[in-house]
């Protein structure tokens, strides 16, 4: 081969190494920007008065007097609207039968858009689901409802060669010439009066329940099971991979019996994820028994069987990175070995046993079919903390898949499944901040 | 010390150490419990169906009446979307391994670092999340521009160096000068350019149906497997050790050849390993496929059309244990666990594997 | 008997050395220093390789010997933040310069390094792969270099019958005879040796040694040592370093008997290093 062409294809071979780096970091920001971008406007938005108002009624929260007048403006401002449904209404008694049944259809189609839209009419009976007895509380999905009042949406199947095509007709060409037809320009004109929006910041979106299956309100069952479960696993996982790894670097000789013990240990590593759930449903609670029912116990044991391997390798290379002459210096002062472990290799190992700690954690916590069978549910209530014996509960990872699989209004609630997932991929990514920066101290340390 | 304390003082520490033993030993324990359990509830399925309509029977009707279990889309599923991330992992990981290894240099290094950590950490159901609500729709009606933007992508880096080579070989065969490099080159390339354009075009004609497939899956997956692929490699290419390099080097090689033809042969069975690994990571994900795999249990037509959506036996498992729980004990729950042992069974071989040819290769280059 | 030949050799290029006129140079550093970041390893050293000698070069550890000797083959551009001043001139090229190729440069001199360093690979793949990347693929040709390079090196009767054997199954004498055949196989116009013999035990040094003999008939050997005996048996010239700086460098028999220097007389007299 030629020289340059050697050095051409070297050039070639480092840009195709780059190509790759360059590829993995898009990859990873692709993914990120809108889970993070999307997510945050779960907790910041343009709230509506709708908003304030649920957040009054069934939060108590904010201020009622405030919200009182506010209240009253925009009354005033949406009376012009039902005013118009009203007369309309009574257009239509007056009409020939033929053409009122003609009506009929589009203007209770605008109705329920209205009720969408602004919630319930005043003066007519209190829906009994939540969702109907407010109206949009956020202003991008106030526009969206708005859209659907103004256009009705119609499949356009003329070309007969061609699939049929989603064509927008504006409903106001239905009632030219009656009394509806200046509802249009009027909502279209006025819904900033009617909504009010205000910039929101809900950070309570982590701490506030959900009220009507996520259609109001915050996440904080999810947040609150996924603490339990993560804190579960860690309490069974922490001791029994410390110790573990204690024993594999002291006390055992190599042989093959730790060569067996080592293999078993990769062998879990390997396990996958859904094994794991399947072995929590066989063992924990179809054998011996932990719960009646799926619990965040028998979720937390097999989250910890998981996360076992992980803990006892980054413990290892913890303890093994202890300098040896610590532990001949604290031996040969004729300490014992369990005292020189405890007194001297286990804090000076602690930073990196608890890296790798915080990174099972993390792990851990986002985890979702080993509890699909064990420990978790769509809906639930907060628990006390010795519910968490018995009883299963929500978590972030689980509800994520049903909220936007499962639920039955997934495009209605999409703010809420971004706003879960954020908050999961930024409890999962703060961890493992902090696992970088201990071990970027750690590194510093044993530099010098 | 009286004899009897110092007795008593040995037993203590036996003791001691018993405990030791016994509480690493419950990692062995798990994997002993977790092979019993999913055998335990397989069997009856084994027992009472047999093996034959599992393994080759394109018919899955659990819920039928009789039901029937032929799981052979379900393997197939498996395979195609875990070949796709293999497609999509490991050329794009052990590029990048190399050029952690070779190419960047350390401070550059410390930051493409986290990046990998990152692509780690993000919680599978995150990712799996991506794919059904922003990837599949983009999938659903950008999937011709797409597919023709990847063809760029993949093909465009690949033409390159071949033009580059055959350039090479045709001036190599007439000892060409500079004069005929003018015109071999850019000729070849826009050959080249032609060939990509020409395939982008059909590709961006592809109209695909539903975003849920094959291919969407199997790019997700192999972003996930890439971080093990990455990093499990890159530490197979630095243990080829600074010596081998320099010993290349100083034979006038230059990056390329010294990574191609030495660091490369000499890091081979780990850069495998890390290979398994990542299949092992694609192969055991839940959350992704269940989520955007389509989850429709036939097998593609032809087999390997990726734009097709597929079912794999870890989204089998999710999905169908919630309806099946209730009816424990019947075959339609027996048959999970069938699938789980299979996938068992495939991760501890792949994972004794990869175990023995690290130990094997370390041996090797006595280290 | 050996020893009566080498010396009377040594005494016909009397005039080597900063002391005499300047003969055929293979090699010449002006002024040349080397950093690792702020720290300066090699510090101003000038010298002039002769053609056809062994010129050695001792000094405590640390002084700055291996990093001037890979030098002459740019191997420190390998090591991040590396930088260089002054001239080193090779073939009338310094080969420091901006247009300077180093690949060029590399495969017109050969390394052979502290620790055997063979590749992962058969024998004949050993050897015959400098000659591959020069772009040698007719079996004949590589036969014959390969069969040349390993009868230069001392090793061919050893090794004719299992070319096809993997390299990492021989002895460390032999892989450190293989790896010098591979250094051969690229006709270097030049051969390097840091610390050839450093992992190796006394009978396989003393075949490399005798190796060394043999092969200053036709190449240029700039070997370092840290082993002061070895330097006195097989080089014609040698270069003391300390600190980075050149202190000495003339006749090994001069350098050895007579230095000039008080700091060379006290390294070679054992008062340090």
């Amino acid at each position: 081969m030629r020289l340059e062409t050697r050095k051409l294809l070297d050039k070639a071979f480092s840009g195709l190494g780059l190509i790759a780096i360059a590829v993995m970091a898009v990859a990873l920001l692709l993914i990120l920007a809108p889970i993070i971008w999307r997510g945050s406007k779960a907790f910041v938005f343009k709230g509506t008065i709708e908003h304030r108002r649920v957040m009054l009624e069934q939060f108590g929260r904010g201020n009622a007097e405030k919200y009182r007048a506010e209240a009253a403006e925009v009354a005033a401002a949406r009376a012009p609207v039902y005013q118009m449904l009203n007369d309309f209404e009574s257009e239509m008694k007056g009409m020939e039968r033929s053409e009122r049944r003609a009506y009929k259809k589009p203007f209770r189609e605008v109705e329920k858009g209205i009720k969408v839209l602004l919630g319930p009419i005043p003066g007519e009976r209190m829906p009994v689901l939540l969702r109907q007895q407010y109206g949009q509380t956020r202003w991008d999905r106030t526009l969206v409802k708005l859209h659907e009042v103004l256009y009705s949406e119609e499949w356009d199947y003329s070309n007969p060669e061609a699939m049929g095509v989603l064509v927008e007709k504006p409903r106001i060409d239905l009632f030219k010439g009656t009394k509806l037809e200046p509802l249009f320009p009027y909502l279209e004109d006025h819904i900033e009066e009617m909504m009010r929006p205000k910039q929101t910041f809900y950070w309570q979106f982590i701490t506030d329940t959900s009220k009507d299956s996520h259609i109001f309100g915050g996440i904080w069952p999810e947040v609150l099971g996924t603490l339990y479960l993560t804190l579960g696993a860690m309490l069974f996982a922490i001791p029994m991979g410390v110790v573990a790894a204690i024993y594999l670097c002291e006390y055992a000789k190599e042989g093959r019996v730790v060569s067996f013990l080592r293999i078993c240990i990769s062998t879990l590593a390997g396990v996958p994820s859904i094994v794991f759930g399947l072995f929590g449903l066989a063992f924990f609670l179809n054998t011996i028994h932990v719960s009646d029912s799926k619990s965040v116990l028998a979720g937390s044991l097999t989250l910890s069987l998981l996360i076992l391997p992980t803990i006892i390798r980054s413990s290892e290379e913890a303890i093994l990175a202890v300098p040896r002459t610590y532990k001949e210096a604290a031996l040969g002062l004729g300490a014992g070995r369990w005292h020189t472990i405890m007194s001297v290799i286990l804090p000076a190992s602690l930073p990196g046993i608890l890296t790798g700690i915080v990174i099972s954690m993390g792990r851990a916590a986002g985890e979702t079919a080993p509890i699909i069978f064990t420990a978790a549910v769509s809906v639930g209530a907060p628990l006390k903390i010795w519910e968490t014996l018995s009883q299963p509960t929500p978590a972030l990872p689980w509800n994520i898949y049903n909220l936007c699989t499962e639920h039955e209004a997934v495009d209605e609630i999409r703010h809420v499944q971004y706003g879960m997932v954020f908050t999961l991929v930024a409890i999962v990514l703060l961890l493992n901040l902090a696992a970088i920066l201990m071990r970027a101290r750690i590194s510093k340390k044993l530099r010098g | 010390m009286s004899s009897a304390a110092s007795r008593r003082q040995r037993f203590g520490t036996l003791l001691g150490q018993g405990f030791l033993f016994l509480v690493t030993s419950l990692s062995t324990f798990a994997v002993f419990f977790i092979f019993y359990f999913i055998l335990k509830d397989a069997v009856p399925f084994f027992k009472e169906e047999g093996f034959r309509e599992f393994f080759t029977s394109a018919h899955w009707y659990p819920s039928g009446h009789p039901a029937e279990f032929g799981a052979l889309p379900i393997f197939m599923g498996t395979g195609l979307v875990t070949l796709g991330a293999i497609v999509v992992a490991v050329p794009l990981g052990i590029a990048a391994a190399v050029c952690l290894s070779d190419l960047l240099p350390f401070h550059v290094r410390q930051f493409v670092k986290p990046v990998i950590e990152v692509l780690a950490a993000i919680p599978s159901v995150a990712y799996g999340f991506f794919a059904l609500v922003v990837f599949a729709p983009l999938l659903q009606n950008h999937g011709g521009a797409i597919l023709s933007a990847g063809a760029w992508i993949i093909l465009g880096p690949i033409l390159a160096l071949l033009v580059t080579v055959l350039g090479d070989l045709v001036l190599g065969r007439f000892s060409g000068s500079k004069k005929l490099g003018a015109v071999v080159f850019p000729t070849l390339g826009i050959l080249a350019f032609l060939l990509i354009h020409h395939v982008a075009r059909q590709l961006s004609g592809v109209e695909i149906s539903s975003g849920t497939n094959a291919l969407n899956v199997s790019v997700i997956l192999g972003i996930m497997a890439l971080p093990t692929v990455v990093s499990v490699s890159e530490d197979a290419l630095q243990a080829a050790g600074r010596e081998l390099r320099e010993g290349s080097y100083a034979l006038g090689a230059t990056r390329a050849e010294t990574i191609i033809k030495t660091i490369i042969p000499a890091s081979i069975s780990g850069i495998l390993a890390a290979v398994i690994l990542g299949v092992m990571r694609a192969i055991g994900e839940t959350m992704v496929v269940w989520m955007a795999s389509g989850n429709a249990a036939r097998i593609p037509d032809p087999w390997y059309n990726m734009l097709q959506p597929v079912r794999t036996l870890t989204a089998t498992i999710a999905g169908d244990m919630g309806e099946a729980d209730h009816i424990t004990g019947s075959a339609r729950f027996h048959v999970l666990f069938a699938m789980a042992f299979c996938l068992l069974a495939f991760s501890f071989i792949m994972n004794l594997a990869s175990e023995i040819i690290v130990r094997r290769s370390r041996k090797k280059l006595g280290k | 008997m050996t020893e009566e030949i080498t010396m009377k050799k040594i005494d016909t290029f009397a005039e080597y050395g900063e002391a005499g006129p300047a003969a055929e140079t293979q090699v010449e550093a002006r002024d040349f220093s080397l950093f690792y970041g702020d720290f300066e390893a090699v510090r101003k050293v000038s010298l002039k390789i002769p053609k056809k000698k062994v010129t050695a070069m001792i000094g405590p550890s640390g002084c700055g010997k291996s990093t001037l000797l890979r030098s002459i083959n740019r191997m420190n551009d390998l090591i991040p933040s590396t930088r260089a001043a002054g001239e080193m001139i090779f073939d009338g090229h310094n080969i420091y310069d901006r247009n300077i190729d180093v690949v060029t440069l590399r495969a017109r001199v050969g390394m052979v390094f502290q620790k055997p360093n063979v590749f992962p690979k058969t024998i004949f793949d050993n050897v015959a792969y400098g000659p591959r990347l020069q772009g040698v693929k007719n079996r004949q040709e590589l036969n014959e270099v390969v069969e040349r390079s390993l009868r230069q090196a001392a090793i061919w009767d050893e090794v004719k019958d299992r070319l096809s054997a993997n390299a990492l199954g021989m002895s460390g004498g032999q892989q450190q005879r293989l790896c010098i055949a591979r250094a051969l196989a690229i006709k270097p116009e030049i051969l390097l040796m840091d610390e050839p013999t450093s992992a190796l035990d006394p009978k396989a040094t003393a075949k490399i040694e005798d190796l060394v003999g043999e092969l200053r008939k036709n190449y240029t050997i700039v070997i370092v040592t840290h082993n002061m005996q070895q330097a006195a048996r097989v080089s014609d010239l040698t270069a003391f370093m300390y600190e980075g700086v050149l202190v000495e460098f003339g006749k090994t028999r001069q350098l050895f008997t007579n230095p000039e220097n008080p700091q060379t007389e006290n390294y070679i007299t054992g008062r340090f290093g």
